[in-house]
């Protein structure tokens, strides 16, 4: 079963422990207006023009696992090195399970560890499928408030419920928060993701703040960066957040 | 605010006088100027050091620097005709075996100065019957009593700034004490031994050298630290500041430092003194104190990760050396075991033998303007040189016959490397310029009653075949054969015609040159070239002797000449254009490794690097984040990883603020620079400037 991709990329950094390989699979079934990674939204190829770069690059191609591993052995002596491995990302890997869980088979035979990022917005059937061969999940809160997750595509219940079934099945989960301005960076926001998470037993969450680096992104796609011009949070800002998160669980990065 | 600081400032105060070295050596000279060569040499070094009027610093812990040569109140005229003096005399220099050698400190340090002299006065009575060698060990011993009498001129200042202000008094009464104890006999504390290593390196300096190593100072001082450590006579703190007080002196140099390293059973080196070094030099912050680490497999992590805190600062150093690697290298050319063991760095990252071999001397050999003699019948318009006629290009009809074809013209130009090499060496008379200070710090000069560069030392000199442009040729190699014997996309007569066009009207051939594959991005096809560059230059380096018999190593590093060549090099088949650097050292080129550093370390450990016996750099960069709690370990797995797939060394550069703006204003030159954030990583220069100036600002709050 081939899976969509658009692009691998080695020493991957924050994507999990250690040295990584992370794998990017195309399409989408949110669509945060933040993304950074706008070319993984669609499942169509994407083609990119960069002002200052010559030519034009296609972004995504339907590729075989066993083809996706060979490029990430490659990289197997600084996973064993440095206790990394292979991440997916996307996009929404859990869109894929069946080549994912192909692709996830073949890498652990090769005693590599897998760890798959995903939002969750997916029936917990597809987790099922990958449980028994992922290592870890690296999973998106976005919001605790049901209509906001409605406007980006998502479903507050099934996130909420997934995240719980997977602890329940003792799945290592790593919940990551994208702290979004005007999004869910006010006390109220903070406060109330922070009970949720406290309610469903999660003990530590990781927090990545909002860059604006995929602008070149949407540039060389041609489209209109809703988030071109805001701000990164400021370090103060995320200091706060930080303290208010504290609250209620451990919180790292 | 710390000692070193003051000093430095103490420093950058002008001097008053004329810097006068000559006139203070002519002194020496004018004693007798009918004087036998070594005689003569002894003279002028002897009153160099002994007429020259020590100053010292207010912020001195570890007296001496080169303000004793600021002639006051000598006649314009004196001072001119010393010069002219002098000159005639002539110096080495770099060339011709001058400096970038390292001394053999643990043996002065085990004798002191007395030891040494009486060393030269039982080495006389060996040779009473061989005048030539007597002379030459009395020349030896004239320079050591000078120097000697330089250091008793330093207690003297001393002793008359104990009656100005502003000197602090028990400062003052301990360098006196250090002097005396240094003159009367071998140094019995950590401050002692570092001020006699102190007082030779400034000798050298005095004498006019320049990237004068200091070697493996964590080995050699230890025992004294740790004697003085368990009396409780120093700490860890005080150390780092008398370390200070002598790196900070070292600006506008390249004093090669090395610490780390493993004995001859393979126990690793590091000690609690390593550590002193390693914060010392990265407390001063100045370029000059070239740090190396000698990595081995059993150096403990947590000094790797001290390294790199260092590096994290935007230092840069330590350069970090594989041993493994280096020590293979060295094995073959049949140096003693525990010599070899023994080795460190001089200069860049030059593999030396610790005060066992005559000065280095190196010089670099760029290969990519080969090819344009194999396009244009031997002469090259753009380098204005001329190599091979190899013939019309209609001959050469598979990628092996380039190969053949490349090879001869690399061969021709080797020997015409190595004819200039001889033609430099045979304008100097070896005997003529003999080194008598200097080869008391070379095993066994007083021994054998030899000069350094006459047969004194242990082993013969060894000459740096620095051979640049591993990337761009095995790019340009990997572009034709894929673009014009497998896909026949042109033939050769055709990419000649764009290489001499710079490309202008082949813009097509050009872009199918380019997307070929590149070096650095773990892709054998490309790869395979890089490891026939290696394993071919050094084969061809290896039938050259030096003057004393000695042996050509070759390296894979460029400072920044690869700029310089690159401004004389006409277009290559890897799609570089005219006039554009070359590959830097034995990096990919720029901006051509796009594939993540992993990718990049698999491909450049990919060559046989025992076959580089003089070294090897491989520059990276990363973003400060690379260098925070959480990612350091991953940096650390990363230098760990290409040593163990055989890389030779790493040099790993902390971007500072400063770089990004570089980058932001000369994109073409930071090609290869990533940022990598969770689940993204970009090309610097690609990215918008408010996105530059955001990721400028996360910078300067790590």
């Amino acid at each position: 079963m081939k899976i969509n991709i658009s692009n691998i990329q080695h020493f991957s950094v924050g994507d999990g422990d250690g040295i990584r390989t992370t794998v990017f699979f195309k399409g989408c079934n949110l669509h945060c207006p933040w993304c950074h990674n706008p070319e993984n939204l669609t499942s169509a190829p994407c083609s990119m023009t960069y002002p200052n770069k010559p030519g034009t690059e296609i972004l995504g191609k339907a590729v075989e696992p066993a083809e996706i591993l060979s490029e990430l052995l490659e990289d197997k002596d600084f996973y064993d090195a440095s206790g990394g491995g292979v991440t997916l990302s996307g996009g929404e890997v859990m869109l894929q399970t069946e080549g994912a869980a192909e692709l996830c088979r073949l890498i652990k035979s090769e005693g590599i560890s897998v760890i798959v990022d995903t939002a969750g917005v997916v029936p917990y059937t597809e987790f099922e499928k990958m449980n028994p061969i992922v290592d870890e999940y690296i999973y998106d809160i976005k919001t605790a408030d049901c209509e906001k997750y409605r406007n980006i595509g998502g479903d507050l219940s099934i996130v909420t419920d997934n995240l719980s079934r997977l602890i329940r099945d003792g799945k290592s989960v790593r919940v990551r928060i994208p702290l979004i301005p005007d999004f869910n960076t006010d006390t109220e926001s903070v406060n109330s993701i922070g009970k949720l998470l406290c309610s469903l037993g999660i003990k530590k969450v990781e927090l990545l703040s909002f860059h604006r680096l995929g602008s070149s992104k949407y540039e060389a796609m041609g489209l209109n960066y809703l988030y071109k011009d805001v701000e990164p949070i400021s370090s103060e800002n995320i200091e706060m957040i930080k303290k208010e998160y504290c609250k209620y669980l451990k919180v790292d990065g | 605010m710390k000692l070193f600081k003051e000093l430095n400032r103490e420093l950058c105060e002008e001097p008053t006088g004329t810097y006068a070295p000559y006139y203070y050596r002519f002194v020496g000279y004018k004693k007798d100027l009918a004087a036998k060569p070594s005689a003569l040499r002894a003279n002028g070094i002897y009153s160099l050091f002994t007429e020259s009027r020590p100053v010292i610093l207010k912020n001195e812990l570890i007296v001496g620097n080169r303000r004793s040569l600021f002639a006051k109140d000598v006649n314009p005229i004196v001072l001119e005709y010393s010069k002219n003096m002098v000159d005639i005399f002539k110096e080495r220099w770099f060339d011709t075996n001058k400096d970038h050698f390292a001394p053999d400190y643990r043996h002065i340090l085990s004798l002191g100065i007395p030891g040494l002299i009486n060393e030269a006065d039982r080495s006389l009575l060996r040779h009473r019957n061989d005048p030539e060698k007597c002379e030459t060990i009395k020349s030896m011993r004239l320079t050591l009593v000078g120097f000697s009498k330089m250091i008793e001129n330093y207690a003297v200042a001393a002793e008359e700034a104990l009656s100005i202000d502003g000197y602090d008094k028990s400062r003052l009464k301990g360098i006196i004490d250090t002097c005396r104890a240094l003159i009367n006999g071998k140094p019995s504390s950590f401050k002692e031994a570092l001020q006699l290593v102190w007082f030779c390196h400034n000798a050298f300096l005095m004498e006019g050298r320049y990237a004068m190593a200091l070697g493996r100072i964590d080995q050699y001082l230890y025992p004294f630290y740790k004697e003085d450590i368990e009396k409780g006579a120093i700490t860890d703190d005080e150390v780092i500041e008398l370390l200070e007080n002598i790196f900070i002196k070292l600006q506008d140099d390249v004093v090669n430092i090395c610490i780390g390293g493993q004995n001859q059973q393979g126990e690793c080196d590091v000690n609690s003194l390593s550590l002193c070094v390693l914060k010392a030099v990265g407390n001063c912050n100045v370029p000059g104190p070239n740090l190396s680490l000698r990595l081995t497999p059993n150096t403990p992590d947590e000094f790797l990760d001290e390294c790199l805190k260092v590096i994290g600062t935007g230092l840069g150093y330590p350069a970090i050396m594989n041993d493994d690697i280096n020590i293979a290298a060295l094995k073959k050319y049949g140096y003693d075991d525990e010599d070899v063991y023994n080795y460190c760095m001089v200069g860049c990252i030059e593999n030396f033998i610790t005060g066992m071999q005559p000065p280095w001397s190196d010089d670099r050999f760029d290969t990519p303007r080969f090819f344009d003699f194999i396009f244009n019948n031997g002469i090259s318009e753009t380098s204005r040189t001329v190599g091979l006629d190899t013939g019309n290009l209609e001959y050469i009809k598979t990628m092996d016959d380039f190969m053949r074809t490349y090879e001869k013209q690399l061969a021709y130009g080797a020997d015409e490397y190595f004819s200039k090499f001889n033609a430099t060496n045979a304008s100097l008379n070896q005997r003529f310029i003999p080194e008598p200070f200097l080869s008391c710090f070379c095993h066994d000069c007083i021994g054998r009653g030899l000069d350094i560069n006459n047969g004194g030392a242990k082993y013969p000199s060894v000459h740096g075949a620095v051979v640049m442009g591993i990337g761009t040729v095995s790019d340009s190699l990997a572009a034709i054969e894929k673009v014009i014997f497998i896909d026949k996309e042109a033939t050769l007569s055709e990419l000649r015609d764009a290489l001499n066009s710079n490309f202008e009207g082949y813009e097509e051939l050009h872009k199918k040159l380019l997307s070929a594959p590149k070096y650095g991005n773990n892709d054998d096809f490309v790869d395979k070239y890089a490891v026939w560059f290696i394993d071919y230059l050094g084969s061809l380096f290896e039938k050259y002797h030096t003057y004393d018999g000695g042996r050509f190593y070759i390296a894979a590093a460029a400072n920044v000449s690869s700029i310089y060549s690159g401004a004389q090099t006409n277009a290559t088949p890897d799609g570089r254009k005219r006039g554009e650097p070359l590959s830097d050292a034995a990096s990919p080129g720029y901006g051509r490794d796009t594939r993540g550093p992993t990718s990049t370390i698999n491909s450049v450990s990919k060559p046989d690097y025992t076959k580089v016996a003089c070294g090897t750099v491989v520059n990276q960069k990363y973003s400060p984040e690379m260098f925070s709690d959480g990612k350091r370990s991953k940096l650390l797995a990363l230098i760990r990883t290409l040593f163990k797939k055989g890389g030779q060394e790493i040099q790993i550069n902390a971007t500072s603020r400063e770089i990004l703006k570089k980058a932001m204003d000369n994109p073409d030159d930071y090609r290869d620079l990533v940022v990598r954030v969770s689940g993204f990583s970009a090309f610097y220069v690609t990215l918008g400037r408010e996105v530059q100036l955001d990721i400028l600002n996360r910078t300067q709050h790590e």
